[in-house]
């Protein structure tokens, strides 16, 4: 047998009958019948049932077919024919004919397999088999495995097509696509960097790209005028459980073009690889400046999905007796607040003033909230009685409520504060009564962004330090006029999630000198940082823009699927642990030797350098204690003394085994068998030495600011 | 500085059990030695407030062999070296007979000798420590100093003994020291190590010598021996000892008890700024060490253990054909010379941890001049507790001879 004329399992369908098929797959599923045996094929194409039977197949065939398992690896041939009538499988594609085997090799066994791989069920009306809670490392140890799966299977072809659908529009666009290096600089993101050691230049590191930001730039200097990539970036973040240190970005960058550029650009190519999804994206994709995005909804990148916008009610106040509004607005603070439609029988007083007032929205940053109900034509709250007649009637105006609908206020003196926690609290809010509908998507432009944002002492850049400003006659000694400034940045939000952003950039030296310049980097930080690139600005740099796009992101919402991970073939964990190659893993001493790493910073100490502050920051944040004031040169010495210590016992490590305890214990167990509480519990006596207990817990700070 | 944070007030439980043989015998204890009832902060504001609410292991076994619990004495941070520690000044103040104190690398020992009377330091894993705050489970335990050898035996002989609470306590045989009065301690060969002697200064190793004549007169003959990897057993201990206590000092968090800094906005900062808080610099400078090992080296606490299985099976061979290790406990320094940092607090213990390391047993013998240190200190095999502490009264009963 040959694979010449190889059939595909999933292709196979009525039109063949009586021809002789020969197919090469995966055992996915079996039933034996002691003289017939049934066999679900699988290949890429998808399942067709085998048959192997005395009357189709001599002896040996038969005898090699009882020896199959689950995920065998082999190649059949035999005739297809039309299932008998009654015997038909519509849960699977081909499921009105089958194979009746001839031939049987075994090309590979399977062991034991660490979780079930087939989808599909053998008989008529049953649903997939498969277990759905099989632990997500597990899956990951075995990758290789888990992509057998045609669900898995079906994310990365779609992948590929949304992935291809990019290149091919780019394409007919005149963009090219280059690649940029992997081995680089540190760049500006503001993430933490994955570094790489040099063994020709020792103890100096390359940084992996954060993003390809300034190679694109010096593309644009060189004059390709339109590129893109598909490119892979490095960021080295806190963990989180729908981020991966490295990920996939579509990179795009035009010379002589404006906003309106990327935006008509860009919603035709977002448009179709949603599409590839059978997902219609509503177009002209709706603008919305970044000031009215916060006044609106709270977040700079808003859910359209769904209304309960907010409303300012600040004028409506302005003359009240109500002392907690009256000293929100006699400190320049603002209020605002949102409608819940028709929700008052499901937000009863007690959820709204024991769960929403007194928990959750101290949760989101602020001191309090305001409920009201619409009631009889009137307003009903605990609060109601301290607001005027004329005040009451306004809100029922401004916030058009009727009867059944729920007014939640938030006020304080920080208008950023209001903004954010109302945020927070709408999306709460929705989530929690299902306002959000299901399998739409909302695509909105989010545009103007600020350009700095406050630091302690100075500003720094919102977006990168590249953005073009909305005008350029700045002073970049002035604090509050650099706040003003807005950028011509721009962010794509489809549903609340930013897929992509990117700005104008300034192609101009003198500018970007004034912003490195507001951002309070002094010449030689900003010569050895960007001296490569400020110098590339002065031949002729042309204006220029671009975006880019998250693809993991993107092809994870367009296939709605429960997390990045499952559109990325080998991702790692939420630790960002690979479980099936074991990285990061411990180098031998011989590499780290070779690149002379074996005793960074052991003898010689690196107090007061920028690297040494931030490796004991790290450990502060690990170890979870805060280094004071004064006590950081201790710190840093001992932390110097434990490397030294660790350098001389490495070297002496010799081959034991570890020794952890002088006189190990053996396993112990508790007499008896059942739980019991200590009775300290039980007693409460665990409380008497905490610092803070309510109601029969220990209370401590919220989990989230 | 007062001596005690807490003293036994009760009549009925200053008097103790007549008839017992700790009878009359006032022990002060550390406050991380849990007495119901009794403040126990383990010297540390991580614990600040805090009232034990049931009784150490150990507590009952003393009350039943007749001893009393004069109170709580000052300790250190965690037990760690013995900045601002009270205890053996307890005794010498006649405030008590015996005091227990935790010897995580030989402060039991190094404040006996200081005092100039007895101090030892059991093998790991025969007393329960079941009730004990520690800060290195691998290598503290118990430490005993008293004026009479005897009462250090009384108090092995009450405390030591299996405990289904302390999950860390090997199976096995333990020392027998019931039968230690009785112990023929025979002829004895002690050995030098030359490379710890290279550790002392000339002053040193005169006192050193002159205090070894009592070994001769006790009929111990002393040979030098060679440990070549010596100088490793302080890294070795200070490794595993960082990683340990950066683990251990993790259930400091603020919430179930100890010091909560105000204010914080969320968890983190609430963790963080407790913490941050809670220990003092040379513990904060031991748990940033720790956590280098934990979250940033592993390999080298690996390696740390490697070694430690390494220099405990050196120690068997040479005590093979050796019944001790003889060495001063502590060198002389400088009165007011207190340790601020974790180089220095293991400078300060160099002679005496390796048995915390190793869990071997130890005794500070007092020495001339009695006080200021050098002082004698053997170290025995594994479980030959009992012989030990034999030798040591045979050589206080030579010393009140003389």
């Amino acid at each position: 047998m040959t694979f010449k004329d190889r059939s595909f399992c999933g292709t196979l369908g009525e039109p063949d009958e009586g021809r002789r098929v020969f197919l090469a797959g995966w055992v996915d599923a079996l039933r034996d019948h002691g003289e017939v045996i049934f066999i679900h094929l699988r290949d890429r194409s998808g399942i067709v049932q085998v048959v192997f039977s005395p009357e189709t197949a001599d002896q040996e065939v038969c005898r090699k077919a009882g020896l199959l398992r689950s995920e065998f690896c082999v190649r059949v041939s035999g005739s297809l024919v039309r299932r008998a009538q009654g015997t038909e499988n519509p849960g699977i594609p081909t499921g009105n004919v089958e194979v009746m085997a001839a031939d049987l090799d075994i090309l590979g066994r399977a062991g034991a397999l660490p979780f079930q791989i087939s989808e599909k069920s053998m008989v008529a009306g049953l649903a997939g088999n498969r277990e759905e809670s099989v632990a997500e490392d597990l899956r990951l140890q075995y990758r290789y495995l888990d992509l057998r799966r045609p669900t898995m299977q079906e994310h990365l072809i779609n992948r590929h097509r949304i992935v291809k659908a990019v290149r091919d529009y780019l394409d007919e666009q005149g963009f090219i696509e280059v690649e940029t290096p992997i081995l680089t600089k540190s760049t500006p993101e503001g993430a933490r960097d994955y570094l790489v050691p040099s063994r020709h230049y020792p103890k100096n590191f390359y940084a992996l790209p954060q993003s390809p930001q300034l190679f694109k730039q010096l593309l644009m200097v060189a004059g390709l005028e339109r590129y893109f990539q598909i490119a892979r970036c490095f960021r080295d973040e806190d963990l989180r459980p729908n981020r991966q240190p490295e990920f996939t970005q579509l990179d795009l960058e035009a010379s002589f073009i404006d906003e309106e550029f990327i935006y008509r650009l860009f919603e035709e190519l977002t448009a179709r690889i949603f599409s590839v999804g059978g997902v219609d994206l509503p177009r002209p994709f709706p603008r919305m400046t970044w000031l009215d995005a916060m006044n609106s909804t709270g977040s700079d990148r808003p859910d359209l999905r769904f209304s309960m916008f907010f409303r300012d009610a600040t004028g409506i106040f302005s003359e009240t007796r109500y002392g907690i509004f009256r000293q929100i607005l006699d400190r320049g603070g603002c209020i605002k607040g949102i409608n819940v439609k028709g929700q008052s029988a499901r937000l009863s007083k007690n959820v709204l003033q024991n769960e929403y007032a007194k928990e959750i929205v101290p949760g989101f940053g602020a001191k309090g909230m305001t409920w009201m109900r619409a009631v009889n034509g009137g307003l009903e709250s605990n609060i109601v009685q301290f607001f005027s007649k004329r005040e009451q009637d306004e809100i029922v105006r401004l916030y058009e409520a009727e009867e059944g609908d729920v007014i939640l206020i938030i006020a304080d003196p920080s208008w950023k504060l209001v903004c954010s926690a109302l945020g927070q609290l709408r999306l709460h809010v929705a989530g929690r009564l299902g306002l959000i509908p299901g399998n739409i998507f909302s695509p909105l432009w989010v545009t103007d962004f600020p350009l700095f944002e406050p630091v302690e002492g100075g500003v720094t850049s919102s977006h990168h330090p590249f953005t073009m400003p909305d005008r350029t006659d700045f002073d970049p000694g002035d604090i509050e006029e650099l706040l003003s400034l807005r950028s011509r940045a721009y962010d794509l939000v489809v549903n609340g999630e930013e897929l992509g952003g990117g700005s104008i950039r300034i192609n101009d030296t003198a500018l970007q000198n004034r912003i490195f310049k507001a951002l309070g980097l002094s010449e030689n930080e900003v010569e050895e940082k960007f001296g490569f690139f400020l110098r590339a600005l002065e031949f002729g740099a042309p204006p220029h823009g671009g975006i880019a796009l998250g693809i993991d992101r993107v092809v994870s919402m367009i296939l709605g699927t429960s997390s990045i991970r499952e559109v990325i073939a080998f991702p790692k964990n939420r630790s960002a642990f690979c479980p099936l190659t074991r990285a990061p893993s411990t180098v031998s001493a011989g590499q780290l030797a070779e690149l002379e790493l074996l005793d960074l910073g052991g003898a010689a100490l690196l107090p007061g350098t920028k690297e040494q502050e931030d490796f004991l920051d790290s450990l502060s944040w690990v170890s979870r204690i805060r280094i004071n004031g004064g006590e950081r040169a201790a710190i840093s010495e001992a932390v110097e003394a434990a490397k030294s210590c660790a350098a001389k016992i490495n070297a002496a490590a010799g081959e034991e085994e570890p020794m952890f305890s002088v006189a190990p214990a053996s396993n112990r167990t508790r007499p008896g068998n059942e739980a019991r509480e200590s009775r300290f519990a039980k007693e409460q006596d665990i409380f008497r030495n905490a610092p803070e207990v309510k109601g029969g817990f220990f209370k401590t700070a919220s989990i989230l600011e | 500085m007062e001596l005690f944070t807490h003293r036994e007030t009760d009549p009925a439980a200053v008097s103790g059990r007549p008839g017992l043989p700790l009878s009359g015998r006032r022990v002060v204890i550390q406050p991380n030695m849990s007495r119901r009832g009794w403040p126990c902060n383990a010297g540390s504001r991580a614990l600040e407030n805090y009232t034990a609410l049931e009784d150490a292991a150990i507590i009952p076994r003393l009350e039943k062999s007749g001893a009393h619990l004069a109170g709580n004495s000052r300790m250190s941070e965690l037990g760690f070296g013995l900045s601002a520690d009270t205890t053996v000044q307890a005794l010498i103040e006649k405030e008590a007979d015996i005091a227990l104190m935790t010897d995580t690398m030989g402060e039991a020992r190094v404040a006996a000798a200081r005092a100039g009377i007895f101090g030892f330091k059991p093998s790991w894993g025969i007393v329960s420590r079941f009730g004990l705050i520690g800060l290195v489970p691998s290598m503290e335990c118990y430490g005993v100093a008293a004026a009479d050898p005897a009462d250090i035996s009384g108090v092995m002989q009450a405390i030591s003994g299996k405990d289904d609470r302390d999950f860390s306590m090997p199976d096995g045989e333990l020392p027998d020291f019931s039968q230690e009065g009785k112990t023929k301690t025979g002829s004895r060969r002690a050995g030098i190590v030359k490379e710890m002697l290279s550790l002392l200064t000339d002053k040193d190793r005169g006192l050193f010598r002159e205090n070894l004549k009592m070994l001769g007169s006790a009929g111990v003959e002393v040979v030098e021996v060679t440990f070549p990897e010596f100088e490793l057993l302080q890294t070795a201990h200070q490794v595993i000892a960082a990683a340990e206590a950066s683990s251990s000092a993790g259930k400091y968090d603020g919430v179930r008890y100890g010091y909560r800094a105000p204010g914080a906005k969320n968890w983190n900062d609430m963790y963080l700024d407790s913490r941050g808080a809670a220990f003092g610099t040379l513990v904060k400078a031991f748990l940033f060490q720790g956590a280098y090992f934990q979250f940033e080296n592993y390999a080298a606490f690996e390696n740390a253990c490697r070694v430690r299985r390494r220099l405990v099976r050196s120690m068997e061979n040479l005590l093979s054909e050796l019944d001790l290790l003889v060495s001063p406990t502590c060198r002389m320094v400088r009165k007011d010379a207190a340790p601020s940092d974790v180089r220095g607090a293991y400078e300060e213990f160099i002679l005496t941890l390796p048995a915390n390391l190793t869990g071997q047993p130890a005794l500070q013998v007092p020495g001339d001049p009695a006080g200021d240190c050098v002082g004698l200190h053997l170290t025995a095999k594994r479980l030959d507790d009992s012989r030990l502490l034999a030798l040591g009264r045979r050589l206080a009963a030579s010393r009140g001879a003389k």
